[in-house]
């Protein structure tokens, strides 16, 4: 099926840099990946909260329009008029109970249906307004995420995402009851799988912060899911000790409930990755626009049970901790640009740390481990029909 | 009466023009200095996209004077040999203002950021928007940045920031 050769070291903690550089390769991971048979969040229904809420987005180029109609149900469309096919919504967000195509002026409810088009006559011989709804991706929603695939062969949304289910619900804060803050939205410059590989994981060694704040982790647990190695963090949350650099601590400080369940992150294949730290709860919509050029947009969250003093915690912590200008991860989006750079340049990234057997791949790690990807790597290299090394 | 106004003008021209100096120069205590000596300075910098839709949430959220120290720790302390980093030209020019009050004035000016990354060595936009300032008059009739939002036109930023706009 494939002229793309490329040949995949024997060691499961090998990579080869080409993966992350090559055209050819791109454009198939496009057609088998994000068009393949894979499902990914493109919103929570938390930022459509009123009937007629809509938010647009690009799915790896596909336009889609997520709208909540006027019964309150949220449903995906294709963002494109199903007569010619003009994109239909240029606004990123708003609010509309009707969207009119301003080119020939067809005129959609919320529902998809065409309610009004002029001059139906000079159609098409039987032309039905029935048959002229906005098309749809099949999509599903878990606790209020709204996933999309663009295949029909793709399994059952809680199939795909199996054990990392709970993780991710914990992360939804329980219920999905969620309310939205706000989003920073940036380009990085770099392959989406280096951004996938590099978020999420953590290195502590990155972040003089942690050193600074006298910061250690909690104790927790990672582990891999389903086999496409969707990757769960689930830790008790550490708080800073000691004195602190920081005037303002509140940056660092914890309101929340319960700090058993106070780290969560769960990285989803193929670019999902979405945290909950602190009192931070961030979902991050990232896209691939070319080989070199992920889009990202963290969108942050309170709970809609929180208290008005909580929300403004929750927002001054959001905007200064967690994202590419944040306190402990600005330096990670510098890591993406780098890794990307140095991936032009022959051989293979090789991950080392909780590696016991390059030849075996596992499924539970401890917190700060490389391997946690490992599993990932594999499944990436079968869906795209690489060929691993046997010497 | 108009003499006044001038001389205002040209004192919040002063204002504008010592925070992008002191930004391009990357001198976050000057940067710090521009800004009055109260409790409640503060600095904003979002996308126009969340304020418009009622979304407060940033890119920085400085609300307090001890947030604003805390930038420049970050800056000149945490961060320091992390990042790739990058020559900013700040372009800003003042489009209205108006008096608060005896103390305070309003301030709007348009601004355009180039950055250049030390490593690529090639320049590229990377942020347009507008300021929205309230200048404080001090006893001694200087003026300080009492709190600015920074509402990026830029809602997709082309990089992280390390600096404020
Ligand atoms: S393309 Fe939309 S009405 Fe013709
Ligand atoms: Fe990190």
């Amino acid at each position: 099926m494939t002229e793309m050769k490329l040949s995949w070291p024997k060691n499961y903690n090998e990579v080869p840099k080409e993966a992350f550089v090559r055209e050819d390769i791109y454009a198939e991971e496009v057609k088998r990946i994000f068009h393949g048979t894979e499902w990914h969040p493109v919103a929570h229904e938390s930022e459509l909260p009123n009937a007629g809420d809509f938010k647009t987005y690009r799915l790896s180029g596909v336009p889609l329009l997520i709208g909540r109609d006027v019964e309150g149900v949220v449903r995906v469309f294709y963002n494109a008029c199903s007569h010619r096919g003009n994109q239909l919504e240029t606004a990123v967000m708003g609010n509309k109970t009707e969207f009119e195509c301003p080119y020939h002026r067809w005129l959609f409810d919320s529902k998809g249906d065409l309610v009004g088009c002029p001059n139906p006559r000079e159609f098409l011989p039987g032309f039905n307004k029935a048959d002229y709804p906005l098309a749809q991706p099949r999509f599903d929603i878990f606790f209020g995420l709204v996933f999309v695939t663009l295949s029909s062969e793709t399994e059952p949304l809680l199939a795909y995402l199996g054990d990392s289910q709970n993780t991710l619900r914990e992360l939804l804060a329980g219920d999905g009851r969620l309310k939205l803050l706000g989003y920073q939205k940036v380009r990085y410059d770099t392959n989406w799988k280096s951004y996938t590989d590099n978020d999420g994981y953590h290195a502590p060694l990155l972040h003089q912060a942690f050193k600074m704040l006298n910061w250690q982790g909690g104790n927790g647990r990672q582990f891999t899911a389903t086999k496409r190695g969707h990757i769960c963090f689930e830790s008790a949350l550490s708080v800073a000790t000691g004195p602190s650099v920081l005037k303002d601590k509140s940056l660092i400080e914890f309101k929340g409930q319960d700090p058993a369940v106070g780290s969560r992150i769960v990285s989803l294949f193929p670019t999902f990755v979405s945290t909950k730290h602190l009192d931070v709860i961030n979902l991050r919509f990232a896209t691939p626009i070319d080989a070199e050029t992920v889009e990202v947009h963290y969108a942050y969250f309170a709970h809609q049970d929180d208290d008005e003093d909580m929300v403004r915690h929750r927002l001054r912590q959001s905007s200064n901790l967690l994202g590419p200008c944040g306190l402990i991860s600005m330096e990670d989006a510098s890591i993406f640009h780098r890794i990307h750079i140095g991936n032009h340049t022959p051989g293979s990234a090789i991950f080392q740390k909780g590696v016991h057997d390059p030849l075996k791949l596992e499924s539970e790690f401890l917190q700060n481990d490389e391997s946690g990807n490992l599993p990932r790597w594999e499944y990436y290299r079968s869906v795209m029909g690489f060929e691993r090394a046997t010497a | 009466m108009i003499e006044t106004d001038m001389s205002l003008e040209a004192a919040l021209n002063a204002v504008l023009l010592a925070d992008a100096d002191a930004l391009d120069s990357k001198d976050m205590q000057r940067w710090l200095d521009n800004y009055a000596d109260e409790e409640n300075a503060s600095y904003f910098c979002r996308s126009a996209e969340n304020s418009e839709h009622g979304l407060a949430l940033g890119f920085m959220y400085d609300d307090c004077r001890a947030r604003l120290e805390d930038r420049v720790t970050f800056v000149n302390d945490i961060w320091v040999g992390t990042f790739q980093d990058y020559r900013t030209r700040h372009f800003v020019q003042m489009t209205s203002y108006h008096r608060a009050d005896t103390a305070t004035l309003e301030m709007r000016s348009n601004f355009s950021v180039f950055m250049t990354p030390k490593d690529s060595g090639i320049t590229q936009v990377l942020a347009a928007g507008q300021y929205l300032d309230s200048v404080r008059q001090q006893k001694n009739g200087g003026l300080k940045l009492l709190s600015r939002r920074a509402e990026l036109d830029t809602s997709v930023l082309p990089r992280y920031l390390v600096y404020p706009i």
